[in-house]
Formats: C-alpha cells, structure tokens, sequence
C-alpha cells in the first residue's frame, strides 16, 4: 500500500476511493497501470518532440493513415458536392433570363478584355524574344480534389486527393486555376497532405502585381494571408491589390496568384486568398519551379511540418 | 434499494452486448475518424472529436478501457486528424492520469463538476495545441484559439449524453 501512495504521489489517506484490498494481485495491477500510463506520457513526450525536430521520422506512418483517410474523404465529399450541386443547378434556373441578360453583358465586356490581352501577350513573347528569355515550362504533375482539411487543429492543412502513385512528392507546390493552394508535406500513396498558404508556417515571397513591389505573404491561421512589404517603410498596399508569387526561393512557380488585400494595418495588410480551398474544386500539383534550389532547401523542413 | 425501484425492468434474454469491452475504445476510434469527413475550414474551429468522447467515457466510467490504451488511441487520432505523432498519445495518457488522481480527492461527482472539469482539459488541449503550433513555427495569436475551445466546452454534455446512452446500451440495460 506504501508503495502505491508513492508511485501515485498521493498521501495515506488518498488512496480511500481506489483501495485494492489485501490483495496482492489487485495491488499490482493498480500499481502496474500507473506504471504503464506514466510510460505512456514518456513515449508519446519522445514521439512528439522526434516528430517535431525531425519531421520526416513519420512521414510513411503519416502518409499510410492518409491513405485511410483520404479514399473515405473522397467519397463523402462526392456525395456532398453532388447534393449541392443539385440545388445550385435549381438555384439556377430561377431567375434564368436576367442571368441570361447579364451574362451576355459580362461576355461582351471579357471580349474586349480579351482582345487586349492577346495584343499584350504577342507583345510580351516578342519583348521576350529580343531578350532571350528562355521560359520554363511548366509541368503539371496531378490534379485532385481538395476532400478535407484540418478542421480541428491551429494549423492549416488540406486533404488532396491525389499520392505518390499519381507522382505527388513532399515539397511539390500546389495551385488551382483560380491562385496559389500550399504545398504538400506529406504523400501516401492515394492521398496527400497540403500545407495552405493561410497556414502560419507557410512564408511565400511575393509581389504586388500593381507596381511590382517585393513583399512577404505569411498566412494568419484563420484563413487569411498577412502581408508584409520587403522594404521598410511606406505601407504600398491599397484595398483590392492583387499579390502574386515572385518566383524567389525557387519553390512556387512566379506569376501565381495568391491573394487580394482585404484591409490594411499599420505595416502591412490583410489579403484573403484568392484560391479558396472552401470553393476550390480542382487543385494542380506542379513540380517545383527550380528543383535544385527546392532540394537543398527542403532537406531539413523543420521549421514548417507538423 | 432505491437504485433497484429506478432501473428500468430488464427483458429477459438481454444481457451485456458481445463486444461490450471493446465498445469505448470502438466510439473513440470513430470520433478520431470524423477527421475523415468532407469538411474544409479555414478557421479549425471544429471541436477535437476523438478527445472529446475520449474524457466523455473516462469521466463517465473509471474503468472503459486499460489505461494503457490511452497511448494507443491517442495514436490513431495522431495519425488520423494530422496532428504530430506524439501529441494526443502524451495528452490522452496524461488525462487518464490526472482524471485518476482527481477521483482520489473528490468526495463527490454531479453534472456541474462533471463539466467544469472536462472544461478544464479541454483548455488544456486547446493550449497545448497553441503551444505546439508555436514550436513548430506557426504560432497564432492565442485569441485564436479561444472560439474553438468554446465550442468544444459547450458541446460536451451532448457527447456525454451520447456516450450514456451507449454505454446503457452496451451493457444492456
């Protein structure tokens, strides 16, 4: 009975609601159960301090459950999208004509916008061409679909449909046709693991697309994007600026982009991310704009896994 | 005696389900997996699923599972919701320990306290979710943490209220 006060911390007369009796065997089971709970706290202690120094310890572990989580989240948010897919399209037939009216009207004015951009663009390529540019090509490795997130952790994670048997690699950047989704940190063979670019660790060297200026997009956490700019000084940012990826680090490809400024504070502004994952349907997954520069970043990532 | 004028009068032939032992830890993997469903926040202010029903069968009964299970479960809801590995194996082992220590100094046990103490665990997870954010580099303001473990606190009578009835309806009552 000493003993068992002692393991347990616990003064003599503590011991009155658990008391094993003059049994021996209870007294040992009581005793080996703290025993194994306090080893229970040591282990998972060693685990969580490996899995954060080293984060790469876990990651066919890691990459395993995902492939158990991943197919389940897959085929309930088909079932989902569906359901809302068949009110939306009734949604839609509603008020048919006015939508009708306006999207002629919209479909005039993105013609004109159009003709520009093409006037622009064979600008741009013979600019290029006098400069002798050479553009990369960019090489889609997966498309998926977002299926999950992280909906009850600080941390900003999605589920992405698509693995390493679709040719998904940690560190792999992630976009969708609307702007810049994250990153992947962590591949099973049918799902993957994205680090958005809301999430806090997630730094993207950045620009303004109004006048080029560098700045530094760090998510918040709450799925906004705090924006910095490079260069102390005046704040450069207005409500409704667009920032897009500079292409600097070598991990996402330049010219994403990545979020509009929703609010400004007093060394730099708030944006919201353009491709968001609440809506986005389809994420591409790219291979990382200048792998050699990625490879030996990303050999030790300790700073942004889980 | 009263105990006896109050149970429900037993049908003949019902009895503990088969798997009546397994069934906590059955419900706790469950929770762990709702990490699964299709749901894309950007806010994470969803509850912990799989911690919540966890003290929900702990505060309930002393004995749902060998404590050393805990490290275990918290292993599954590691691997499952994204969180390092380590973090609920650690937490949910120390829950078990320190919700042991306190049915040693506690005279007595209603719904209120039931709460306050589950409460104050949750503030715990929260917190130690915060702080291990802030280790791996990704710090939000604590603010940010405090909706969340709000939610979670109000929803644990519903999953204790769950959790009863799943144990009266293992063990055939």
């Amino acid at each position: 009975m000493s003993r068992l006060s002692l393991v347990a911390g616990l003064g003599p007369r503590a011991v009155a609601t658990a008391r094993p009796g003059w049994s021996r065997r209870a007294q040992y089971g009581l005793f080996f159960s703290f025993v194994a709970v306090i080893a229970g706290i040591i282990v998972g202690v060693i685990l969580l301090t490996l899995s954060l120094v080293a984060p790469t310890t876990f990651a066919s572990v890691r990459g395993a459950a995902l492939d158990v989580t991943g197919p389940i989240a897959g085929a309930l948010h088909e079932v989902t999208a569906t359901t809302e897919g068949i009110f939306t399209g009734a949604g839609n037939y509603w008020d048919a004509a006015s939508q009708n009216a306006e999207l002629k009207r919209e479909r005039q004015a993105m013609l004109r916008r159009m003709v520009e951009a093409m006037a622009i663009f064979q600008e741009n390529r013979q600019l290029k061409a006098t400069l002798q540019l050479r553009e990369r090509e960019r090489s889609t490795v997966a498309v998926g679909r977002i299926v999950g997130s992280s909906f009850n952790s600080p941390r900003r994670f999605a589920i992405l449909s698509v693995g390493s048997s679709d040719g998904v690699q940690v560190g792999m950047p992630v976009r969708s046709p609307d702007g810049l989704v994250g990153r992947i940190i962590d591949a099973g063979a049918l799902a993957s693991r994205v680090l958005l670019v809301s999430d806090r660790a997630n730094i993207v060297p950045a620009r303004l697309l109004r006048n080029g200026i560098p700045v530094i997009a760090q998510g918040r956490g709450d799925g906004a994007i705090d924006v910095r700019p490079l260069e102390v000084g005046r704040n450069p940012f207005k409500r409704g600026d667009i920032i897009i990826t500079s292409g600097t680090g070598g991990l996402y490809p330049p010219l994403v982009p990545i979020a509009r400024i929703v609010k400004l504070d007093d060394d730099g502004a708030v944006a919201l991310p353009l491709a968001d994952p609440e809506t986005t349907s389809f994420a591409i997954v790219e291979l990382p704009f200048e792998p050699t520069a990625v490879a030996a970043e990303t050999a030790p990532p300790a700073a942004d896994a889980p | 005696m009263v105990r006896t004028a109050l149970t429900p009068p037993r049908r003949i032939g019902q009895g503990p389900s088969p798997f009546a032992a397994y069934l906590p830890a059955v419900t706790v993997v469950a929770a762990s997996l709702l990490a699964a469903l299709p749901i894309v926040s950007t806010s994470g202010w969803y509850p912990d699923f799989g911690y919540l029903v966890f003290i929900s069968w702990r505060l309930l009964r002393a004995d749902p599972w060998p404590p050393w299970w805990a490290a275990a479960l918290g292993f599954v809801n590691d691997l499952f919701t994204g969180y390092p590995i380590g973090f609920s194996i650690a937490l949910w082992s120390a829950t078990m320990l320190a919700i042991d220590l306190i049915d040693r100094r506690t005279m007595w046990r209603d719904y209120w306290i039931e709460w306050v103490l589950a409460a104050v665990l949750i503030t715990f997870d929260e917190w130690l979710q915060w702080r291990i954010a802030g280790i791996a580099g990704a710090a939000p303001p604590f603010a940010q943490m405090v909706p969340p473990a709000v939610i979670s606190i109000g929803l644990f009578p519903v999953f204790a209220w769950m959790i009863s009835h799943i144990d009266r309806w293992r063990l055939g009552r």
